[in-house]
């Protein structure tokens, strides 16, 4: 059984501290969404996300847990803006109502360019990045205990999930839960797991805490390491940079009038 | 060592009392059992010896809690846990999540209670050393199996160093090897002189290990004594409890005129053994 989406490897990515790793993450969430221009976010996946997860040894793993989540997304974004994008002006095919237009798909290229940048660069982060080093490098930094470990744990929920689901669907096969059929069969088919899959997280949740508070999770004492996350000069400095250009994506339109 | 006087317990908005006038004498060093059906408030009486109740649960508690000398019921919940450890029984969901290796599992109750790296370090190697699982200290806690992990969660209670540990069932998702596990390293921590009170069904295994048996039933405890007296009591049947396949074999001999009813009835393999060889011998 695994627990975290974390992926094990010896690289320059995953031996950065969590916390460059989390401002690099965030400031390029900023400069995608505050600068207007569509191929930034393009720029931004083709030059510094693929590089490092080539860097990092995780390219696949990338490409595969990207794909579940943006190709619904995008497929919805496509059909929405492309086909209803109420400024469509060029029309290029046309089924009654619905027109699908140059200016729709321009429209819908914007928004998916940044959240495909977005959901890479986050999966990126998770599958490079310990849950335990980001709890310790925000608790190192005056983050309380218990909100940096509901962050770094929040990045376990998805495979917690899924071992917990394919244990609920195994034993609703086992009494004769047919899993096969349309896709509106197969969404039938996940409502009996709910329930159990929610009751039992719910169950997770309270014991997990309870064999925290016994260890102490609570206490007001001044937290220690016994084995420190690495940082060094180089990093502190490249953080502040980060910070300088988020800055900057924000204020350089509005000052320039780019927007 | 642990004292419960009176102690009586209801959950927030429960109608009725879940435990009811319980009183409770574990001796300092001892291994004491507790055993009782399914439901019956073993639970919520490791958490009350614990001091998860009332820190945690809430709910109304009477009576008197001493642990150590320490009246558990005022105070906090993290002066309640450095007195008493707590083993609960599924071990995947005692693993933090937040470290990479055993080693440091081990060691994340005492970063959090700020203990020095050097003293970390030493404190680790000594308990890995006691539970003999220092093969498994450079391992992911996630790549161990039931019973590992259970051993690391043990570990992880014994290097607090609190005088006191509760195990809550913590065999009951293991298999056999698991729990054989367990159960061993419960002779190394009496080395100790660890406090221990385990909650358990398996009653062949605490006949072995146990100094003193309670019975919960009925809302409070309603029988304690040593492990051979209450495993052979006759009313452990009518509070659902059953007993071990020996005494049950020495029931159905007495039943059978083959064992005399002033002969006690064996508990353990060795007891029983003696107990039919005797009786073939005399026959």
């Amino acid at each position: 059984m695994t627990s975290t989406l974390y992926l094990d490897r010896r690289s320059p990515v995953h031996r950065l501290n969590p916390v460059t790793k989390l401002v690099a993450m965030l400031t390029i969430v900023v400069i995608v969404f505050a600068v207007p221009l569509w191929w930034v976010a393009g720029l931004i996946v083709v030059g510094v996300v693929v590089p490092a997860a080539v860097v990092a040894h995780c390219g696949g793993r990338l490409l595969s847990l990207s794909l579940k989540l943006l190709l619904p997304i995008i497929v919805v974004l496509v059909l929405v803006q492309g086909l209803t994008f109420p400024g469509g002006k060029t029309v290029l095919a046309e089924w009654g109502v619905l027109a699908l237009t140059t200016e729709g798909l321009l429209f819908a290229l914007g928004i998916g360019s940044r959240i495909v940048c977005l959901v890479l660069t986050s999966v990126l982060f998770v599958l490079t990045t310990h849950p335990g080093d980001l709890m310790g490098a925000l608790t190192e930094r005056g983050m309380s205990p218990k909100f940096s470990y509901i962050i770094s744990s929040t990045l376990q929920l998805i495979p917690a999930f899924r071992d917990r689901a394919d244990g609920i669907l195994l034993a609703q096969q086992a009494r004769g839960l047919a899993v096969k059929g349309s896709p509106l069969a197969r969404v039938k088919v996940m409502m009996p797991l709910l329930g159990p899959l929610v009751l039992g997280m719910f169950t997770d949740v309270e014991e997990r805490s309870t064999a925290m508070e016994a260890r102490g999770f609570g206490s007001a004492a001044r937290r220690t390491a016994l084995i420190p996350v690495p940082d060094s000069t180089a990093q502190r400095v490249s953080r502040w940079l980060m910070l300088v250009l988020a800055v900057a994506a924000i204020v350089v339109p509005i000052v320039f009038g780019v927007l | 060592m642990i004292s419960l006087t009176d102690v009586s317990y209801a959950y927030p908005d429960a109608e009725a009392l879940t435990l009811e006038h319980v009183d409770l004498e574990v001796e300092r060093g001892s291994i004491a059992g507790i055993v009782g059906a399914s439901g019956a408030g073993k639970t919520t009486l490791a958490k009350i010896i614990a001091g998860f109740i009332p820190h945690a649960d809430g709910g109304e508690l009477s009576g008197t809690v001493r642990v150590d000398g320490r009246d558990l019921s005022t105070g906090s919940l993290v002066d309640a846990v450095s007195v008493v450890g707590l083993v609960i029984q599924n071990p995947f969901n005692q693993i933090s999540g937040a470290k990479y290796t055993v080693r440091e599992e081990i060691a994340f109750g005492l970063e959090n209670f700020g203990t020095p790296r050097d003293e970390m370090q030493r404190r680790v190697d000594e308990v890995a050393a006691l539970l003999r699982i220092e093969h498994l200290l450079d391992r992911s806690p996630y790549a161990l199996s039931g019973g590992q992990q259970q051993l690391v969660a043990i570990a992880s209670m014994i290097v607090l160093r609190t005088p006191v540990i509760v195990m809550d069932e913590p065999t009951a998702q293991l298999d056999p090897a698991g729990t054989r596990m367990v159960f061993d390293v419960l002779s190394a921590l009496r080395e100790t002189g660890i406090t221990i009170v385990i909650f358990e069904h398996k009653l062949e295994l605490l006949q072995q290990h146990a100094d003193r048996l309670h019975v919960v039933a009925d809302r409070s405890i309603v029988l304690s004594g040593a492990p051979d007296d209450v495993l052979a009591d006759d009313r452990l049947a009518q509070w659902a409890v059953g007993t071990t396949r020996y005494v049950t074999a020495g029931r159905l001999a007495r039943e059978r005129g083959l064992l005399p009813p002033e002969v006690p009835l064996p508990v353990s393999f060795e007891q029983a053994e003696r107990v039919f060889d005797r009786e073939r011998s005399v026959r």
